[in-house]
């Protein structure tokens, strides 16, 4: 029955991403939230109850480890008495296994509705995973779940594998250098041909919550929220960084255009209050190229942090072993909501470009050589399924046939045992 | 513990606190190596006698002592099919882990279920009667981990006296289901 | 969630969501026992065409499956399936019922495509168990329902019963003995005083019942499980109650695998913490290593190697 389509499972910090392969969205995705019996605080101890006296038999099994939600029933649920909400992932590493095994068990069978033994599995994992969470988790897929095989991918190369539904892409390349924006955190992480380079990857703490963050203290100074209920506020400016923001080439000429004609560019974005259904009405203005600038010029959100996007990644990418900075800079793939902005691909290639041409031109007059370089390509791509790149990327390549025969199978995990998990076999990439 | 098995116990633990003299001993064999001579068991002199303590014919504990190291191996009580599946997930589960578990075997000598290799670099960084402790610990949980999750597993019929959320909307056979459930995942109230 | 549900919740989100909003998609998904599902809309963006590939649709149709799809869907039902499907319905966004209670069940009784398909040869067993219990004697013809691979449903009706046989395959040895636990579990309930009136359930490993012992091509190894449940007229007594007998029927192979992943997931867990408390344990034996640094006068530590 291996007909059916294998599922693809990517559990992120804060949304787990999960559907069948072949499809170009996933079916669900939920908060990688689980809601449990009995106080988060005493849940924290980990592990069930086990009882504190000998011969005392209230270790029985009672139904808890079947009474939980998961998801945004988790968050529904996270006010009723006796429940306790958790994240099962810390960081992009799974933190708690006893809540993410449960976790996994609903997915499968209450959201997908599939038997896990007719089944091939495509999980993902952070960069820089430690192989000993490789071995966990193909424990509990094959020794719970007893599934048919597994591909456990790094999200960073499946974002690589994501980019190739774009049309710009011509060769079917899994060297390149990922942005991947989610919430949390922005990474910058360069592949090499499946691998990723470890010891270049960079992070900013700069992500989407910081951009809401920043449009909201933007409306706040202009005194357009004060017609905004406080508690609807942040939903409010998270709405307009999603609806009316994009990134502007320069941001001097920008503000002069808006100074101009206040009316063309200003937008209004009507809400209602969500408890007594008040209507109210705000200014969109600045805000909607200023929200994106922080990762280009991060000065005016943050003081700790200052170094721009395009910097950051032209440093991992100069860290980076010196036969691939070609194919790193020539394929820079946007992955994860943040990235979304409009016009986010031209200005960091403009960027980058402009730092690139810098150095080569100084490296030029130093040498003092008449030969010049023959420039270096740099390409941004964005594309269309930007957004869930990740679980794209892995829906992308659990399609392909060769698929099948790259993952670890529940005979091989008989045989070898959870180490297998240490293994694993990059394919798809037409070199 | 219950007393039947005290006694037990109380043999494994002087027998290993006895075999537990260990020291520095370099390979007769290859210079500048040093290994645990019970597993290499290469010259018969730096062995002891190998001691085999019994409670009955299922539970027992193989005591292998040599002059820098010694092996403990247990055999785990498995009365049925369910506590023989239930043992060897436990301790393949934990044998899985024996990199944390520094006394751990990786593997458990044949017909045994679990080993533990104690060498003299142990015995100089941890505490010898912990050691002891740990072991006669691990052999007292064990057994108690395996019955509980055997009784988690299968339940008695102790539950009638718990009330199944039932609505009865539905047929009988929809209680019949609930109630298999709470059969199975059944939490005893009494206790 | 201690019971499975029915219906189908890739299918309710999607319609509920296109109702509100509609837009072109094109997915394909899966339910229990490898039923295959395509949802798309390829003429436009508020017609979606959603098919159902079972793997015994078959044997399904000899049972009279497509008379209870059209009974139950009518109009929506297409004459010419998609190719590579058995079944397809034609969902208009435009013509459904109106927001509210009616729209929901709509949607809920659309989510219960696999299900209803699958009901048809109980309601057919049923059908002739009223038949046969005026002549008091005699029993129907057996179905057999190759839902898996290698797994099969039979049903018979005789005159005063319907048989149901499930064979389940157990791939692991954990899961045969935890699923013989629960079977043997499943059986003892039922001496209990409240649930007298459940159906009776048997359960035999390896060795066929009765029923269906001249059943050719029957696996023979230890890895088989038959399980019996007689119903009695009474839980077909009217259509709500045989409803809810079918769809809780239909569902037990799934539902009891489901327990027994569960009780592996608590089973490791428990694991877990143990080797959390033995790791402690061990921990005690470590000595404190000795952290006096020694420092030279100008402040410098002394390194051993």
């Amino acid at each position: 029955m291996s007909l059916l389509a294998p599922i693809i499972c990517d559990n992120g910090t804060g949304y787990s991403k999960v559907g069948f392969a072949g499809n170009s969205d996933p079916s669900f995705v939920f908060p990688t939230a689980i809601a449990t019996r009995g106080s988060a605080a005493q849940s924290s101890r980990s592990g069930p109850a086990v009882p504190a006296k000998p011969g005392n038999l209230a270790s029985k099994r009672g139904v808890e480890d079947l009474d939980f939600f998961i998801g945004d029933e988790a968050l529904a649920n996270a006010k009723t008495p006796g429940y306790g909400v958790s994240y099962p992932i810390r960081h992009g590493q799974i933190d708690n296994w006893d809540y993410m095994e449960r976790y996994w068990e609903q997915t499968i069978f209450k959201y997908l509705r599939a038997e896990p033994e007719d089944h091939y599995f495509l999980l993902t994992e952070p960069p820089l995973n430690p192989p000993e969470n490789r071995e966990q988790t193909a424990e509990i897929f094959f020794e719970s779940f007893n599934i048919q095989g597994l591909y456990i991918a790094v999200q960073a190369v499946l974002a690589l594998a994501a980019s190739w539904s774009s049309n710009r892409v011509t060769d079917r390349t899994l060297t390149g250098t990922v942005i991947d924006s989610g919430d949390g955190v922005t990474h910058v992480i360069p592949c090499a041909e499946g691998y990723v380079i470890g010891s270049a990857i960079k992070h900013i703490p700069i992500a989407g919550r910081d951009i809401t963050q920043f449009v909201l203290n933007l409306m706040r100074e202009r005194g357009e929220m004060s017609q905004v209920p406080p508690e609807d506020q942040l939903k409010v400016a998270g709405k307009v960084k999603e609806n009316y923001t994009y990134v502007c080439q320069d941001i001097v000429k920008e503000f002069r255009k808006y100074d101009v004609e206040p009316y063309k560019y200003f937008e209004r974005f009507d809400g209602e209050h969500s408890v007594t259904g008040r209507k109210y009405s705000v200014d969109v203005g600045y805000e909607r190229f200023l929200a994106p600038e922080i990762f280009f010029n991060p000065e005016i959100y943050s003081s700790d942090f200052l170094t721009p996007l395009p910097e950051i990644v032209d440093s991992t990418i100069q860290a980076s072993p010196i036969d691939v900075r070609r194919g790193l800079y020539k394929n820079i793939v946007l992955s994860g909501g943040s990235t979304m902005f409009q016009h986010f691909d031209q200005r960091l290639k403009r960027d980058l470009k402009q730092l690139v041409g810098r150095r080569l031109e100084a490296s030029a007059i130093s040498s003092g050589s008449a030969q010049k370089s023959s420039g270096v390509e740099v390409d941004v791509i964005s594309h269309k399924r930007q957004r869930y790149a990740v679980w794209f990327g892995g829906s992308l390549l659990a399609s392909l046939p060769e698929f099948y025969s790259s993952c670890h199978t529940k005979a091989q995990y008989d045989e070898i045992g959870p180490s297998i998990g240490r293994r694993y076999k990059i394919f798809g990439s037409a070199t | 513990m219950s007393n039947v098995l005290r006694p037990y116990l109380a043999a494994v633990r002087s027998t290993l606190t006895a075999a537990l003299t260990l020291e520095n001993f370099s390979s007769q064999v290859v210079e500048r190596h040093n290994k645990p001579e019970v597993e290499v068991a290469g010259s018969k002199e730096v062995l002891l006698n190998p001691l085999t303590i019994s409670r009955n014919e299922n539970e027992r504990v193989l005591i292998e002592p040599s002059v820098n190291s010694i092996r403990v191996s247990i055999k785990i009580k498995q009365a049925d099919e369910i506590e023989r599946i239930l043992c060897h997930k436990f301790t393949r589960f934990l044998m899985q882990r024996a990199e944390s578990f520094i006394v751990l075997r990786r593997k458990p000598i044949k017909g045994y279920d679990i080993s533990f290799l104690i060498t003299n670099t142990h015995t100089e960084s941890m505490l010898k009667h912990k050691i002891v402790d740990f072991i006669i610990q691990f052999m007292e949980d064990v057994d108690r981990e395996i019955s509980e999750m055997k009784l988690s597993l299968q339940c008695p019929s102790s539950y009638s006296r718990r009330v199944v959320p039932y609505s009865g909307k539905s047929g009988p056979l929809e209680s019949s289901f609930l109630l298999w459930c709470s059969s199975v995942c059944v939490e005893k109230f009494n206790a | 969630m201690i019971l499975l549900e029915p219906h189908n919740y890739i299918i309710q989100t999607t319609l509920v969501d296109k109702f509100s909003k509609p837009t072109s998609l094109d997915v394909q998904f899966v339910d229990f026992d490898g039923v295959r599902f395509h949802l798309s809309t390829p003429e436009r963006k508020t017609a979606l065409l959603l098919s159902m590939h079972i793997h015994c649709w078959d044997e399904l149709v000899r049972y009279g499956a497509l008379d209870v799809i059209r009974r139950e869907y009518g109009s929506l039902v297409q004459a010419q399936p998609e190719p590579e499907y058995n079944v397809s319905l034609v969902i208009d966004l435009d013509t459904a019922p109106p927001e509210g209670e009616q729209r929901d069940s709509f949607i809920h009784s659309i989510a219960l495509m696999k299900r209803n398909a699958l009901a048809a040869p109980f309601e057919l067993a049923f059908k002739k168990q009223k038949e046969l219990e005026t002549s008091a004697s005699g029993q129907g013809d057996l179905m057999a329902i190759h839902y898996r691979n290698e797994e099969a449903i039979y049903i018979q009706a005789a005159h005063d019963r319907v048989t149901v046989i499930f064979s389940t395959v157990f791939r692991e040895e954990t899961d045969r003995i935890f699923g013989r636990v629960f079977l043997q579990e499943f059986v003892d309930a039922r001496r209990l005083p409240q649930i007298q009136n459940a159906p009776q359930v048997l359960f035999t490993n390896r060795e066929p019942p009765l029923e269906i012992r001249q059943v050719p091509g029957l696996k023979d190894s230890e890895d088989v499980g038959y399980v019996t449940f007689v119903l009695f007229p009474r839980h077909f007594a009217n259509l709500n109650v045989a409803a809810g007998t079918i769809s809780h029927i239909e569902l037990f192979r799934d539902y009891l695998h489901y327990h027994i992943k569960c009780s592996k997931a608590y089973m490791q867990s428990r694991m877990r913490h143990r080797v959390s408390e033995f790791q402690k344990v061990l921990n005690r034996a470590k000595t404190e290593a000795a952290s006096s640094e020694r420092k030279t006068v100008t402040g410098r530590t002394l390194q051993t190697r």
